[in-house]
């Protein structure tokens, strides 16, 4: 009994310096986001502001604009994360109810896309874009993922799982195929809704490569590619960059732990499927 | 896999022509444009003299390969990426099976709690958290050297640039490893337990004998699409050393990245690009193969 407690104690001890790690350099963020500079950087140095000041947020938000960065990413992952899960849904749906010549080929072309590094791509379609004219524009940052592999893939395993007689029931009463597929699969793909949507928007939010190339005008930039000016122009502008960098994570975060369940289930269903 | 056979439908009705038809043709455009197009393009400009700014593209032959080939840059880079993987997968595997067993075991409290906190950092976008990690590994007032009363300075010193670009990914990605392996843990048949413990089994012979054996796809998913992961990691050399002290940290992204975009030799870095797309196009088929093999031990 007391090797069962002690082993106990070793193992809540373990998943407790798990904890610590992982949330330590988040509050540390969050609780510098209040110093101020000369705080920051002082030889004695203590875990919590001496005073609660929000002038580095006043100052991001007024001097940097930061306000309209935030919304511009907002707006940048949340159309992208309507559009994909949209598109990804009807290939699903045609993909997997549908049988016609060549489908499997297609879907296999499409699956393999998913292990090109996006390095190889990159160039080119930097390329594709200039040609277009589309460069410093929203249309270059959403048209080149319009489609999601993963998403596609995702989509039509949940398609999958719908009996056909329910469809073939709809068709008989006269239904058509737009019809049976918005009105009847779209609302039952509702759990991997949620779980594209997740990770389409998490995914869009983080982005930086693709809009640090696309976007040129300050007023059009996104949260991510935003951070980087604090390490030039700004450089020693280290309570800045702590404010700016607790914007970008803590909504990720507070939606997270308020949609944790779905999070977890979104991931486990992903690997299990994949 | 392959999908049962669907009783063929007798009447396909105009409406489901028109929407395979749109679907279709949107399919093949786009993945056209925007992959197979690109490959093609990359592979062609790896022959070239690319450089968008001053408007060239000149077949320049293989001399972009021969460069690649012939650059210890590449070369370290290329070990660097490999010590880099290996590291951060194995780090990724272990910590990720400690934790999850420990999360697993009937002994621990409060699981939910510890597994929501783990997956934290994982959702974090990752250029944000690279830039709290920055100041985490400053010498004079950074966190880390507080916390463990060392005066490093992590990213300058050459024996620590990787180091700290480890304990960032480490840092960054075991939540996710936990939630996989947990994931697998719990669906394993918990008869097999019960029946350990009759024969009373000692828990790490119940761990070393039931659940590593059984949990072998998982974990092989896992090191697989870590690898793959990794292998395209530039951000937190980007932020954390660019490549530096001199070139120590230097990984092969990051040389595709650094090419590209700051130096614009487009086609030098497309042929470096198609190198990693060659490598990563093995490890997948190779993981395929291996995949298999295991799926049909389990069978037979």
């Amino acid at each position: 009994m007391i090797r069962r407690r002690v082993y106990q104690g070793i193992l809540m001890l373990l998943l407790a310096a798990g904890c610590v790690a992982t949330t330590l350099p988040f509050l540390w963020m969050l609780s510098s986001s209040f110093k101020t500079n000369v705080e920051i950087s002082a030889l004695q140095q203590r875990f919590f502001p001496r005073t609660l000041s929000f002038q580095n947020y006043r100052d991001v938000f007024s001097k940097l604009n930061f306000l309209r960065y935030f919304m511009n990413s907002l707006f940048y992952a949340g159309a992208l994360t309507l559009i994909t899960v949209y598109t990804s849904s009807v290939s699903g749906f045609v993909l997997s109810k549908y049988r016609f010549k060549g489908r499997e080929a297609l879907f296999g072309a499409i699956m393999a896309t998913m292990m090109v590094p996006g390095v190889v791509t990159m160039i080119p379609r930097y390329s594709i874009m200039q040609g277009l004219d589309l460069i410093d524009t929203y249309r270059s940052l959403l048209i080149p993922a319009v489609f999601t592999s993963f998403g596609i893939f995702l989509m039509r395993q949940s398609c999958k799982g719908i009996p056909d007689e329910m469809l073939e029931a709809a068709r008989i009463d006269g239904a058509n195929e737009f019809y049976v597929f918005h009105r009847i699969v779209f609302p039952m793909l509702r759990n991997a809704i949620s779980s594209i949507a997740i990770f389409q928007f998490l995914w869009a939010w983080e982005d930086y490569l693709w809009p640090y190339l696309m976007i040129r005008s300050e007023d059009k930039q996104v949260l991510s590619v935003a951070l980087n000016m604090f390490s030039g122009r700004y450089s020693t502008d280290y309570a800045g960059l702590f404010a700016a960098t607790s914007i970008t994570i803590v909504p990720v975060v507070v939606c997270y732990l308020v949609f944790q369940r779905r999070f977890i289930a979104g991931i486990s269903s992903a690997a299990v499927k994949g | 896999m392959r999908i049962p056979r669907m009783p063929a439908r007798p009447l396909q009705s105009k409406s489901e022509v028109i929407l395979r038809n749109i679907v279709v043709v949107c399919l093949i455009a786009f993945f056209i444009t925007f992959f197979f197009a690109p490959i093609l393009i990359a592979l062609i400009g790896s022959f070239h003299l690319w450089n968008p700014l001053k408007g060239q593209f000149v077949f320049n032959g293989l001399t972009n390969w021969k460069t690649a080939f012939q650059s210890s840059l590449f070369w370290r880079s290329m070990g660097n990426t490999v010590y880099y993987c290996v590291i951060a997968v194995v780090a990724r595997v272990v910590i990720g099976m400690a934790l999850a067993s420990a999360l697993f075991s009937r002994l621990t409290a409060g699981k939910s709690v510890f597994r929501t906190l783990y997956y934290l950092p994982t959702i974090t976008p990752m250029i944000a958290v690279a830039f709290v990690w920055k100041f985490m590994f400053q010498p004079r007032f950074g966190l880390l050297n507080q916390v463990l009363g060392t005066q490093i300075n992590w990213l300058f010193d050459s024996h620590y640039a990787m180091f700290a670009i480890l304990l960032l990914t480490i840092w960054k990605d075991f939540g996710y490893a936990v939630v996989i392996l947990l994931g697998g843990m719990y669906a394993l048949p918990s008869d097999c337990y019960e029946a350990a413990e009759i024969d009373g089994a000692s828990s790490w012979q119940r761990f070393s004998y039931i659940t590593l054996p059984l949990l072998k796809p998982t974990t092989f998913f896992l090191i697989i699409t870590s690898l793959i992961a990794y292998f395209q990691n530039y951000i937190p050399v980007m932020v954390l050393t660019e490549g530096g002290p001199g070139t120590i940290t230097y990984v092969a992204s990051y040389i595709i990245y650094d090419q590209a975009f700051v130096k614009y030799n487009f086609g030098y870095s497309s042929a470096i690009s198609f190198i990693l797309f060659v490598i990563i196009a093995v490890l997948t088929l190779v993981s395929f193969r291996a995949n298999g093999m295991l799926e049909g031990r389990k069978h037979a």
